[in-house]
């Protein structure tokens, strides 16, 4: 699609969603001019740029860096109104009034330009009763674009539009939502809570009401109605207390007020006293004094829970075993099983029944519960699970209405592949081909109709189009271990002889979390140092490889890619990340440092940087600051600013479009591509490691790094300061490799290393020893 | 023997590293700007000046090569004025000034610019590429950092963090007081920079409060109690001072601030290297025939207050009469700049209390001490 791009924005209410997509606006790259009503005195603009100012200081972070933040000009409708003017979209996100957005629009009108388009982020009101009264040219131009919170990880856009809006216009915003600001966009009807929040306040409802009346406890009802329901473990009471209990009456409110007077919700909404009890004392939740959960720091941060029927905290109890196939679970006896039956059952019913009054098809209600509230599966793929002629048949056993889309189905699943497609269950009984946008590709999408080239334990070799072969990690977390290793050893002879070029690519929400460490720490206890001292130099050896390969090398990841994960990357000729990217060489936080390389790579690039001072110091402390603290960055903007991503690297903004870009950059990397040449290392040895370690001792004496850090830095130290090298000489990369393993071989001897590897696999968390 | 006079002192506002006024100028820059504002506040004939000497404790990047002839030739004096860039860390351009008393006494010149200069900005401490001896960082603690130091002699002398707090509020109530009066406008020179002219000090906190400096973290250790509010911030700035002969000042008619009677360096252990003044200030008085009872004024540089305090109790000093206008705590300490700072300041306060003697003194990283005894020129 070549829409026109959208070269600035304005959104108007800088409350928590307005700041948020302000803030996911000026992360794509385009300047948003952010507006508020204005302050009553001082500085007229003060509350957007509080906002501003605010979100700097937010944890996780709205913006994804430093640069991204300075693109939001803070103003006030008063005075800046007109420079609305100057922007392609307007997006409002003032308090949910209409009169009061009436007004607005009515005054965004007489200074917008035709061309501008505005969109309401209204979670509530519909889309007709909006652009009452306004002009035909007004009307053409409106949306509403539905986002959720927190604007920047939340990937869920739902778009409306009514049946003036102009559709270019529209195309226009929902493709630089897509593309620019990393959305998925899920088209939605003009009808009362759009999908998501329709089904989703369904749910919550349904589950409180029901855990009250069973007799549940919330510890029991969330882990029923969590991960063995492909829920988020916060279930329904822990993601209850996670958006605000104060925010569950003003959502039943809204959808009572504008559901039709027959729509099952009516049937289930209900004020809870008990609800209504926490909100007034100020448990609203996460943000306010607790919630449902608690941790009551009273009483030695005790984890504690509410008991639904005295309203009173107890210790939080062990949630019970639940367990994890659909079927067996709402087909158990006892209140869990009947609970899960309950919420399921009616659920997927009232989803099943809203088709198609508000959405196209099942993949729009599907994908808006992925997308909107993590679930793995949407309710249509849940039904699959079940089999829609059993929930049929269960619904009508138990007298209840069986929705008609379910009768369509029969004895048919909503999904199938066919012919190495996956198709959908349409709304006329038909199945059809689920089309993904231009420039969206899924390795589970291509995996359907082929093999891989290659598969070994942990790692596998896909084709995926265009003369790009793919490599995908496959082990729990994307762990890298010899199998890996191994792979990546067949791989490159046959990418060199049959592809253009290599991807290392996983659809799964976490690129690796580094070497397998329980593997590692299996072969220590057995005191295998050959085996571990042959994974180490294995591992050096197809980074190597990978570097020096005939063929581009281009890196793709997203979520979490640490320790060797990042290392990896760091021997790719090029990487396109995902904008959510955190990585780093965190191999301190266990007791070891970098072995795969890491070392060299991130050397080459730092000696390599512009604006560092020259020298043989400025790169080798600019890595040990990074390295030693085991420091991980908090976006693929972040990952350029330390150097993990090079600054020519590519960001997509959107998950889905990754596998795309990256493959499109190894095509351009293709045509006449030669590899690295290998680096020479100046590096100023003993000094460099003394300079190094006064600078670390400076930290211990301060309390910010434990003893044995003091032992870990100094190993990291020896290795970038090239162990007895002299400045006069040069240390070729083959020579810091065998420095780098022998000073990992040399940690690895350490039981305090040891002590940390355990933690670490057992608590998830370093061991500051 | 011919003697040395101080004719003139002049120096840029002082302004925090990084956020301050100043990060923005380089510092060969900001030097070349001081001195020319010295040359027309004293209205000295640039032809006569002999050299300048400009010290500097990290001459390296913008304020490395031989930063005092470029300094020179970016204040447009005369191609024939010299220039020689002086080491010796904090105490760098009170040596300069001590380099130019014994080049008058010897005949050398009549005119010299001492001047020092530090952008902690631009230029880290311990530079770009610190690379200690192997050797020397283990049988010595020639490399330990200031902090430490301090440390060191807050815990030698037992001195309380109370007493280090109180004297960096004085320190600051002092300063501001200078700041509000206007004692200051004479000696700054407004420096232009990019973002427009800073003619202001920047470091100055006279709202400090004993109670707001107990409630900061230790800065250097854990179990430590010097903090950021008792140690002098990294600052930006420079300063100058003209060192003439005293013949060069009568017959050029340039008035007379004080006469440099005696100058002294020593060394001590580094880890204790805040200790320096003391033995450095002995051996200046003894070699000016002075006893600490007979100085009117003097200008010891507060690294830190623990360093600060030992110095003053171990001499004698009267604290009336010490860093009557504030001293580095408030003020801040570019380290190149102070040494040159002081002895401009100690001249400066002599002919505006009409007193007798002064001294300025300062330590040095590394373990030294210098100091520089001043006389009143009837």
């Amino acid at each position: 699609m070549t829409a026109e791009p959208i070269r600035k924005v304005c959104v108007i209410g800088a409350g928590t969603m307005g700041a948020g997509i302000a803030a996911q606006v000026a992360n794509a790259g385009v300047p948003v001019l952010l507006l508020d009503v204005p302050a009553r005195d001082g500085d007229r603009s003060a509350i957007a740029s509080g906002a501003v100012a605010k979100m700097l200081k937010t944890e996780p972070a709205p913006f994804m860096s430093a640069a991204a933040a300075k693109l939001v000009e803070p103003g006030n409708i008063e005075d800046d109104l007109a420079r609305v003017a100057e922007c392609d979209w307007v997006i409002e996100a003032v308090i949910e009034r209409l009169d009061i957005k009436q007004g607005l629009y009515a005054k965004l009108e007489a200074v917008k330009r035709a061309d501008c388009a505005v969109s309401s982020n209204t979670s509530t009101i519909p889309l007709a009763q909006l652009v009452a009264g306004r002009s035909e040219a007004f009307r053409k131009s409106f949306l509403i674009t539905h986002f959720f919170n927190p604007p920047r990880s939340m990937r869920l856009l739902e778009v409306v539009t009514g049946p003036d809006t102009d559709a270019a216009l529209a195309g226009r915003i929902a493709h630089f939502a897509d593309v620019g600001m990393g959305k998925s966009v899920v088209r939605a009807h003009d009808t009362p809570g759009f999908i998501a929040n329709r089904i989703g306040t369904f749910w919550i409802q349904l589950g409180i009401n029901e855990a009250i009346d069973r007799g549940l406890t919330v510890e029991e009802a969330d882990a029923v109605a969590g991960p063995p329901m492909g829920v988020p473990r916060t279930g329904i009471f822990g993601l209850v207390d996670l958006v605000g209990i104060d925010l569950m009456p003003h959502l039943k409110d809204s959808l009572t007020a504008t559901l039709a007077s027959d729509d099952p919700y009516q049937a289930i909404a209900r004020d809870i006293a008990l609800i209504g009890n926490m909100i007034a004392r100020g448990y609203t939740g996460r943000k306010g004094k607790g919630g449902f959960y608690r941790v009551n720091r009273e009483a030695g941060k005790r984890r504690e829970a509410i008991d639904l029927a005295s309203g009173e905290y107890r210790p939080q109890a062990k949630p019970p075993p639940v367990r994890g196939v659909l079927k067996a679970l709402v087909e158990s006896k006892g209140k869990l099983g009947e609970y899960a039956w309950a919420l399921l059952s009616h659920t997927l019913a009232y989803a099943a029944s809203l088709l198609p009054e508000a959405a196209a098809d099942v993949v729009a209600i599907d994908d808006a519960m992925s997308l909107g509230y993590n679930w793995k599966a949407g309710p249509f793929a849940m039904i699959d699970q079940l089999g829609a002629r059993y929930l049929a048949e269960r619904l009508a056993a138990e007298g209840r209405a069986v929705p008609r889309l379910l009768a369509l189905a029969g004895d048919r699943s909503f999904y199938r592949v066919e012919g190495g497609r996956r198709q959908f269950l349409g709304l006329d009984g038909a199945y059809h081909d689920i089309v993904r946008p231009e420039g969206v590709l899924r390795l589970a999408d291509i995996k359907l109709g082929t093999k891989p080239l290659l598969k070994r334990a942990s790692a596998a070799l896909w084709d995926v189009g265009e003369g790009v072969a793919a490599l995908e990690f496959t082990a729990k977390m994307n762990t890298l271990d010899g199998e890996v290793m191994a792979l990546l050893g067949e791989a490159i002879p046959l990418v060199a002889s049959r592809f253009k070029a290599l991807v290392l690519y996983t659809d799964a929400d976490n690129f690796s979390a580094g070497a397998n460490l329980g593997l590692a720490l299996f072969a220590l206890n057995i005191a295998a140092w050959g085996e571990i001292e042959k994974l180490i130099a294995g591992g050096q050896a197809a980074y190597k490889a990978l570097k020096y390969a005939p063929f581009p090398v281009v890196g793709a990841p997203a979520g979490l890619a640490v320790g060797g994960g990042c290392e990896i990357l760091l021997h790719c000729d090029a990487i396109q990340a995902h904008a959510e990217l955190y990585t780093g060489l965190v191999e301190c936080g266990v007791g070891l440092i970098p072995g795969w390389g890491g070392n060299g790579e991130m050397l080459a690039r730092w000696q390599a940087a512009p604006g560092l001072p020259r020298g043989p110091m400025p790169a080798i402390a600019r890595v040990f600051e990074t390295v030693s603290v085991a420091t991980v960055s908090k976006s693929a903007a972040e990952a350029k600013a330390l150097l993990f991503l090079r600054p020519g690297d590519g960001i997509s903004m959107n998950r889905d479009r990754l596998l795309f870009d990256a493959r499109a950059r190894a095509l351009a990397l293709a045509e006449g591509y030669t590899p690295p040449a290998r680096p020479e290392f100046r590096l100023p040895g003993e000094s460099g490691r003394v300079a190094l370690g006064m600078a670390a001792q400076g930290f211990h004496k301060r309390g910010l790094a434990t003893d044995y850090d003091m032992v870990v830095s100094d190993a990291l130290a020896t290795v970038l300061s090239g162990g007895g090298a002299d400045p006069a000489e040069t240390v070729s990369e083959e020579q810091l490799l065998t420095l780098e393993r022998e000073t990992f071989m040399r940690l690895l001897h350490e039981p305090r290393s040891i002590a940390r590897v355990e933690h670490m696999l057992e608590t998830g968390k370093p061991l500051r020893n | 023997m011919k003697s040395a006079v101080i004719t003139g002192f002049v120096r840029s506002p002082f302004t925090l590293a990084g956020k301050g006024a100043l990060a923005r100028v380089r510092p060969d820059d900001l030097a070349a700007q001081v001195i020319r504002g010295l040359i027309g506040k004293t209205g000295v004939a640039p032809a006569d000046i002999e050299d300048v000497i400009l010290g500097c404790a990290f001459p390296e990047g913008e304020q490395g090569l031989n930063v005092a002839r470029l300094v020179a030739l970016l204040a447009d004096l005369p191609l024939s004025v010299g220039g020689m860039t002086v080491n010796r860390f904090c105490g760098s351009s009170m040596s300069a000034v001590h380099i130019a008393m014994g080049q008058i006494a010897v005949g050398a010149g009549e005119v010299f610019v001492c001047a020092g200069v530090e952008s902690m900005s631009r230029v880290p401490m311990m530079g770009f590429n610190p690379l200690p001896n192997p050797v020397l960082a283990k049988k010595s603690a020639a490399y330990m950092s200031m902090g430490e130091t301090a440390e060191n002699v807050a815990r030698q002398y037992k001195i309380p963090r109370a007493e280090q707090e109180a004297l960096a509020v004085t320190s600051q109530q002092r300063a501001a007081a200078a700041q509000a009066d206007g004692r200051f406008a004479g000696e700054i020179v407004a420096i232009a920079g990019k973002a427009g002219t800073v003619d202001r000090d920047g470091t100055i906190r006279g709202e400090t409060t004993a109670e707001a400096l107990g409630a900061l973290k230790p800065a250097f250790d854990a179990a430590g109690t010097v903090t950021a509010g008792t140690s002098s911030p990294l600052t930006d700035g420079a300063s100058a001072v003209l060192v003439t002969s005293e013949d060069y000042a009568k017959a050029h008619g340039l008035p007379v601030l004080a006469r440099i009677k005696a100058v002294a360096i020593s060394g001590c252990a580094p880890e204790v290297m805040g200790l320096g003044p003391i033995v450095a200030s002995r051996k200046a008085l003894a070699r000016a025939g002075l006893a600490v009872g007979d100085l009117d004024v003097v200008e010891l540089n507060e690294a830190f207050a623990s360093q600060a305090l030992a110095c003053i109790g171990e001499l004698g000093l009267d604290r009336e009469r010490t860093n009557i206008d504030g001293g580095a705590i408030a003020l801040g300490h570019p380290l190149g700049a102070t040494g040159a700072r002081i002895v401009g300041k100690a001249a400066q306060l002599l002919k505006r209390g009409g007193g007798r003697y002064a001294l300025a003194t300062q330590c040095i990283g590394g373990g030294q001490g210098i100091a520089t005894v001043l006389e009143a020129v009837e």
